[in-house]
């Protein structure tokens, strides 16, 4: 990358004069006499060009003339130097650039009719505006068309060379999964090594392709541009909130496309540190279970024979009888509800406002609870800060990232290229200390393997590795020395011994990485489900803000502590207050002040505080038969929870189990009311990503069949169980967010937080420090020597992922577990042999498959299938301060049948 | 509490004043009608009410209500790209569909500053001029029809049949030709249509002396056009008034003259102008611009260039369809063609054409896309409307017919 | 104003009604035009001749082989006026690189026969026909679908081919062969499809 200074913003250059068409204009040394011109807002047509990675050249189109040169220039991989004259007009570079689209043409195929491109190609867009009407000697390339990739096809024929495909893999991606190959006298784009593609298949050298050399397997010949309406939305997946443009014809969905495409090739390089607006797999080829036949398409009520399709009016009718009748009976306490993170704001306001205000009861909770909450309860505790702590722009522009417990290119791709640019563009340092080889440990500067599940021994010795090696910040400590005192005498009480053979990782290693994080100017913390999922979560983030606090990054802009969650809107779910312990706006349940502003905003009396009524508890109150009614909205507890949480006694107790969904669940087969619920491509609303930045989801379809919109759902429930809810559309409940919250909208922008946590290091710390850094009595190991991880996969989020198909083709349900290869040789497996997975809970028998990415004594099953019930195995321990389950990891034995 | 019941007699009696002996003897008290005549009156020419305040038989107002037929054909020329507009425009003045192609056509040339080739303008001005014809024939007949005279109505149907079958012909329908496009036209005369234009051209006069024979020497004709809907030079201009209707109160002024366009300067024709601006001049007006256009398709057809008919200008015209098939630069034209259309310079333009009517303008503001950011018809038919209460006032009743026709008012264009 | 009607004499106008001119001259008409052949059709018994341009339903042509020209490109559905047209397309299993329309709607009671689809097309696979009594009392029938605009195009398909030959989207039969569409065919080593 000869032009690496240029394109990277941070580096200092001498600023220098040149004149363009006449006009003088100021540049950095160095920079791409293209960059120059089009700052200046002319436009020269280029197909090789794109704003996200360095200029390669290979079209020839974008040609300028410099005085003192005779022959035309390539803009792009030109030098702006002092002084120079270009020209940048005329009917010479007018010829030059026609001639070099001939150049083009003569190989292109006559395929215009077949093309997905056609009416967006650029190819079509430079022939046409330079008035090419007659090709001589043309010679098409007569090749067949490369299918052996998955979702991708290779049309080579089509192929202008231009690499922006190679360029975006590598640069932006750095994946690196496709090269020019030169094949039987032609030049071809083929997955690495000429075989199938081996990528994590984002399809962002399918945006970027100018032509249409790369097809889309899923939509391939099936739509034109001008036959698709276009409807900008926000992913519903991860909580990225990647802006994605749903393309539909009628009532399908034909493809999803994102900003990121060649037609928005000209930008400043630096702006790619908020985001490249390319998407991920999952929301560019998994959108096929919005249009889904399985789809709910009208409500169903349980009769003696099983479901029964039912009209709104009369499963409206049934549920709210019951309601009623069981609300007279056994009070508003009867009745519970769990709604899944993955709906609007606006709806998880409104299903808080309906269990509270009109069925007057306080067990409310969302799946923000299996983890975010750890992590948004102990920040705002600790720091009063209630939600990540920096944004895209600081990730990227971090000196040092600090990534624990997060495998963040599968469960967030779009932000783990945040972390790619910070390493690639702005030469930051990554440590990542996870127990398997991710792609990320694999870029990063310090990849750190630690033992699986040691995630918070390692954050301890990072903070003890912090105190004894005096990397501690003067400022920060002297401030509170008295916390700074019972920290340093908790982690005094730690002995290396201990956390080394814990964690796998030697003194050395952890100072070496306390070191560089304590001291970058600007350091941020990563931190995902191996933290907040786990056993003592909450402890585990408060650990992380200890190692912030004494190392000054806690409150240092461009610092900061940061979890990042999983499903599309936890942010949002915890921000409207859907937990029993929170009101919107994060204001604790328990606050008489928050309590009374909500109740006259509502109009009625709020229910006495529960807070301990959380998820668990909910499903145990079921089973004990104080809970009579279980509203469910999206939430799916029976094939996520393990089967020793008696989650299936619990809903096989209630008697009235209600369904919400957009697909009949395996949890959904036990309800007697199944409600059709409609997806995120139906709804209007807004999401709140992980940077807290609210962003808008607008309907690309009509509901499917009689589906309703969740918000239309509650406000009807609410309005018929007395307590009116008058809203005509999703706008209004934002408006009365908008007056409750003023300012969490805020125009799209996420509000910059300050950590303030003075009066946690005066009030609390000292009682509380010295617990967190107990260690607790390992468990026996010897009979259990593996550690399974359930975890997420690049291809899948949550269960919704399972039902398109696309998705499900790159990673089928296998059920096979995932071992490392010399783990399998020593218990000599072979490929087809079954073993027996033992845990306290249970025992399962599934095939294996060799994992290298997989340390020794680790295996991997992905959460997203329960074919066969690997989940049964966990045994759940829930979190004493947030309640949260964790049973993501299981210390299992393995033997061969 | 009972309310009095309140008198609900319709003919209310008063005393005479020249009678007051007389309180026995009631007087009728007069008062102004109104009447709604239209949207469904045979004579009304399509969809048009007007709503009349009678005195006795006089009409003492007469306010037109349009919008009956009303399409948002402006609107939807903003959904389209240009050349997707043309056969929209087919249903504006329905009953000259050439005129309106002609007229659109001309408007985005002028926008696009694009020349036409000299074969097709020779071609669009003879097919203009037989457009003006069978527009002229067919206000003769239902003219007259409504008037009374019920054989003029057939004969000049079967003449008009004649030139309807020449357009069959020509481009593949009778009404909605789209035969212009942008930069030329669709299908170049064959041999066989010139001989049979030239066969018409023949055969016509004696026939429209014929009938011009039929209606002058009509006593009920003569008293029921002349000095019917007078209105004078002056106020004509004023109301904006343009083509026959115009002319018939002696303005001299026709666009095809004064601007001439197309192939109207290489030929030898005069403006026909009436005198006493009543329904009669307007009718002469018309029987003269029917000869004087059998004379213009006369001479044209004799000295018709040879060329193409369509102009070759890649940006915006299509490639021959043989090219399509086998060069790829042509295909890509087609398909952006068809796609996205022509990019039209930034800028608004108007253009006035000279139809059968009057003069029918396109206004069109371009962005600089592919498609009209507005586009404003001047329709003549419209146009005229406002002059409609100023010349119906003081006849009486029986006369709104006449008045009516003697516009050639047609309500697709009027209504748009 | 150039023409004026003469004015009559008293005596001349006395004379003329007194003989009942009037009533003379009209009658002449009539007698004469009992001894002219009639310009209208008995319709449904006699029909007049359509000429080749002539705009009439659309149909889908095939190739002489029996393979269908249409390659499912949905230009025509851009190309229309009045959005009567869509088209609902899919890889072709059978030739590789190709693509084919699976439906086609066209939306007769919507369209304005401006033949521009047949303009659009670059295989040729649409074309007017001179049928034109298709009316019927169920308005669904009035939607046509592949199926049925295949059976216009092979039931006309000479009027087709005229229409074609007249518009100037193909030349007469011996020249058009280069009036095909050979993409996907040269490609895969295929021959592409031939007329006889």
């Amino acid at each position: 990358m000869a032009l690496k200074p240029v394109t990277s913003p941070d580096i200092e250059a001498p600023t220098i004069r040149l004149t363009i068409d006449g006009q003088q204009v100021e540049a950095k040394q160095g920079v791409s006499l293209y960059d120059v011109i089009s700052q200046t807002g002319k436009i020269i047509p280029a197909m090789c060009y794109h704003y996200t990675f360095d200029p390669f050249g290979s079209c020839g189109m974008c040609l300028v003339m410099v005085e003192g040169k005779k022959a035309p220039v390539r803009s792009c991989t030109a030098k702006a130097e002092a002084g120079m004259q270009v020209r940048c007009e005329g009917e010479d570079l007018f010829l030059a650039r026609k001639k070099a689209v001939e150049k083009h043409l003569t190989i292109h195929p006559l395929d215009c009719p077949v093309c997905d491109a056609d009416g967006h190609c650029e190819l079509q867009d430079m022939a046409f505006q330079h008035g090419v009407t007659n090709l001589v000697n043309a010679k098409p390339k007569g090749l067949p068309e490369d299918r052996r990739s998955l979702v991708l096809d290779f049309n080579m024929n089509r192929c202008i060379l231009c690499g922006e495909c190679i360029n975006i893999c590598k640069d932006v991606q750095m994946v690196d999964a496709l090269q020019f190959f030169k094949k039987e006298g032609t030049t071809h784009v083929v997955a690495k090594g000429d075989k199938g593609l081996v990528c994590e298949f984002c399809g962002d050298c399918l945006a970027v392709c100018p032509v249409g050399a790369i097809t889309n397997k899923y939509s391939k010949y099936v739509y034109k541009p001008w036959q698709l309406k276009k409807t900008t939305s926000t992913c519903a997946y991860c909580a990225d909130g990647c802006q994605m443009s749903i393309e539909t014809s009628g009532k399908d969905v034909q493809r999803v496309t994102s900003p990121l495409s060649w037609k928005n090739k000209w930008g400043d390089r630096a702006e790619t540190a908020e985001g490249h607006g390319g998407l991920c797999v999952r929301g560019r080829f998994g959108f096929q279970y919005i249009d889904s036949k399985e789809r709910l398409g009208m409500p169903l009520v349980r009769t003696d024979e099983g479901f029964a399709p039912r009209s709104w009016f009369e499963a409206m009718d049934t549920v709210v009888g019951r309601l009623k009748a069981i609300k007279a009976q056994h009070g508003p306490n009867a009745i519970a509800g769990l709604i899944t993170a993955r709906c609007t704001n606006e709806e998880l306001y409104l299903f808080q406002k309906l269990m509270r205000a009109a069925i007057g009861t306080n067990q409310v909770d969302s799946s923000a609870r299996y983890g975010h909450l750890n992590f948004t309860r102990a920040l705002q505790h600790a720091a009063g800060v209630g939600r990540m702590m920096n944004g895209y722009e600081e990730i990227t522009k971090a000196n040092v990232l600090l990534l624990i417990g997060t495998d963040i290119t599968e469960t967030n791709p779009v932000a783990s290229l945040r972390v790619k640019e910070a390493i690639r563009v702005y030469g930051a340092q990554a440590i990542v200390a996870t127990s398997r080889l991710t792609n990320i440990a694999k870029l990063a500067s310090h990849p750190l393997p630690i033992t699986a599940g040691s995630e918070r021994w390692f954050i301890q010795a990072l903070v003890k590795a912090a105190v004894e090696e005096d990397l501690v910040d003067e400022a920060a400590t002297t401030a509170a020395p008295e916390a700074f005192g019972a920290l340093k005498a908790a982690v005094a009480g730690l002995s290396w011994e201990v956390l080394t053979a814990r964690t796998g990782t030697s003194r050395e290693a952890v100072v070496e990485a306390v070191r560089l994080y304590a001291e970058a100017p600007k350091a941020v913390i990563l931190c995902a489900e191996g933290v907040t999922r786990q056993v003592d979560g909450y402890a585990g983030v408060l650990n992380l803000v200890d190692l912030a606090w004494v190392t000054g990054k806690l409150t240092r802009p461009g610092c900061g502590v940061n979890a990042l969650p999983e499903e599309a809107n936890e942010q949002g779910a915890v921000d409207m207050g859907v937990a029993s312990e929170l009101l919107p706006g994060q204001a604790l349940y328990a606050d008489e002040d928050a309590r009374a502003k909500f109740a006259t905003a509502w109009r009625c009396s709020l229910p006495s505080p529960d807070p301990g009524a959380t998820l668990m508890e909910i499903l145990k109150r079921c089973r004990e038969g104080r809970i009579k009614a279980l509203y469910l909205v999206g939430e799916n507890p029976l094939a996520t929870l393990p089967a020793s949480t008696g989650v299936r006694e619990a809903l096989e107790k209630v008697e009235l189990l209600l369904c919400q969904d957009p697909f009949l669940t395996e949890t959904g087969q036990l309800a007697h009311v199944v409600l059709p619920a409609t997806t995120f491509a139906e709804k209007d609303g807004t999401f709140t990503n992980l940077e807290g930045k609210v962003n808008r989801v607008r309907p690309a379809l009509e509901p499917y069949e009689d589906a309703r919109p969740d918000w239309e759902i509650f406000a009807a429930l609410g309005t018929v169980l007395g307590h009116p809810m008058e809203y005509e559309a999703a706008q209004d409940v934002q408006r009365e967010i908008m007056k409750l919250l003023p300012g969490y909208y805020n125009l799209g922008e996420p509000r910059p937080v300050t950590a303030r946590p003075e009066g946690y290091l005066r009030d609390d710390y000292v009682r509380e420090v010295a617990a967190r850094y107990a260690a607790g009595a390992e468990a026996d190991q010897a009979a259990r020597p593996f550690a399974l991880t359930i975890g997420q996969v690049l291809y899948h989020s949550g269960k919704l992922s399972t039902r398109a198909p696309g998705l499900l083709q790159l990673y089928p349900s296998k059920g096979r577990l995932q071992m490392n290869p010399e783990d399998l040789a020593q218990l000599q497996l072979g490929p087809q042999d079954a073993v027996r997975v033992t845990s306290a809970q249970g025992a399962v028998e599934l095939r294996t498959e060799p994992n290298h990415d997989l340390a020794r004594g680790t295996c991997f099953f992905p959460e997203h299938f329960n074919e066969p019930p690997i989940k049964d195995l966990a045994e759940c321990v829930v979190d004493p301060t947030t309640s949260v389950p964790a049973f993501k990891f299981i210390r299992v034995a393995i033997e061969k049948l | 509490m009972p309310q009095p019941l309140e008198d609900q007699r319709t003919t209310v009696y008063k005393v005479d004043p020249e009678h007051p002996a007389n309180p026995t003897l009631p007087t009728l008290r007069t008062e102004e009608m109104m009447l709604n005549m239209g949207p469904q009156h045979p004579s009304t020419h399509g969809v048009l009410k007007v709503v009349l305040a009678l005195e006795g038989e006089r009409i003492v107002k007469a306010t037109p209500v349009m919008g009956f037929l009303h399409r948002g054909v402006e609107k939807l020329a903003e959904d389209g790209t240009y050349h997707q507009f043309i056969p929209h425009t087919d249903r504006l003045d329905y009953v000259c569909a050439m005129y309106n192609n002609f007229a659109y056509c001309r408007a985005v040339e002028k926008l696009l500053d694009l020349k036409v080739p000299p074969r097709a303008e020779y071609l669009r001005t003879i097919v203009a001029e037989v457009q003006r014809i069978i527009g002229h024939l067919f206000w003769l007949g239902t003219q007259a029809l409504d008037i009374g005279a019920m054989t003029v109505f057939f004969y000049t149907f079967r003449d008009r049949e004649i030139l309807l079958d020449f357009f069959d012909e020509l481009c593949g329908a009778r009404l909605t030709t789209s035969w212009y496009r942008i930069g030329g036209v669709e299908r170049d005369f064959t041999p066989d249509l010139v001989e049979k234009l030239r066969r018409f051209c023949d055969y016509f006069p004696p026939k429209l002396e014929e009938y011009v024979t039929f209606l002058n020497t009509n006593r009920i004709w003569l008293s029921r056009t002349k000095g019917v809907a007078v209105i004078s030079a002056e106020d004509a201009v004023n109301f904006g008034l343009s083509g026959p209707t115009l002319r018939g109160s002696g303005v001299d002024y026709d666009l095809r003259k004064f601007e001439p366009y197309a192939a109207y300067g290489d030929c030898e024709w005069s403006v026909p102008v009436g005198k006493n601006g009543d329904t009669y001049d307007r009718y002469w007006v018309r029987v003269e611009e029917m000869r004087q256009s059998r004379n213009m398709v006369k001479q044209l057809l004799g000295k018709i260039p040879d060329g193409p008919v369509m102009a070759d200008v890649p940006s915006v015209t299509l490639p021959p369809k043989d090219k399509v098939f086998n060069d790829l630069a042509s295909m890509i034209q087609q398909f952006k063609l068809f796609s996205q259309g022509f990019q039209a310079p930034k800028g608004e333009i108007y253009c006035g054409t000279e139809a059968a009517k009057g003069e029918l303008g396109f206004y069109i503001v371009s962005d600089g896309g592919g498609k009209p950011y507005r586009l404003k018809i001047r329709a003549p038919s419209f146009i005229h409307m406002g002059a409609f209460d100023f010349m119906a006032r003081g006849y009486m009743i029986a006369d709104i017919v006449t008045i009516f026709g003697t516009y050639d008012i047609v309500m697709g264009e009027c209504d748009r | 104003m150039t023409e004026k009607t003469e004015e009559k004499s008293l005596l001349r106008e006395v004379w003329d009604a007194l003989s009942f001119s009037e009533i003379r001259m009209a009658m002449r008409v009539a007698l004469k035009h009992m001894f002219v052949k009639p310009v209208t059709f008995q319709y449904p018994r006699e029909k007049r001749t359509i000429p080749d341009a002539h705009r009439g339903a659309l149909g889908l042509l095939r190739y002489d082989d029996g393979t269908e020209r249409c390659v499912g490109c949905d230009l025509c559905e851009a190309a229309c006026p009045s959005r009567c047209i869509k088209v609902v397309s899919a890889e072709n299993p059978d030739v590789p690189l190709s693509r084919y329309a699976t439906e086609f709607y066209i939306d007769i009671t919507k369209c304005v026969f401006c033949g521009y689809c047949v303009e659009a097309c670059p295989v040729n696979a649409l074309a007017m026909t001179k049928m034109y009594e298709y009316s019927t009392a169920d308005k669904r029938q009035l939607i046509f679908d592949k199926q049925r605009l295949y059976e216009i195009g092979e039931k006309h398909i000479e009027d087709a081919k005229r229409y074609l030959y007249a518009h100037n989207q193909e030349k007469n039969d011996t020249e058009s062969l280069q009036y095909r569409y050979k993409f996907p065919h040269q490609v895969a080593g295929l021959t592409p499809p031939q007329d006889s």
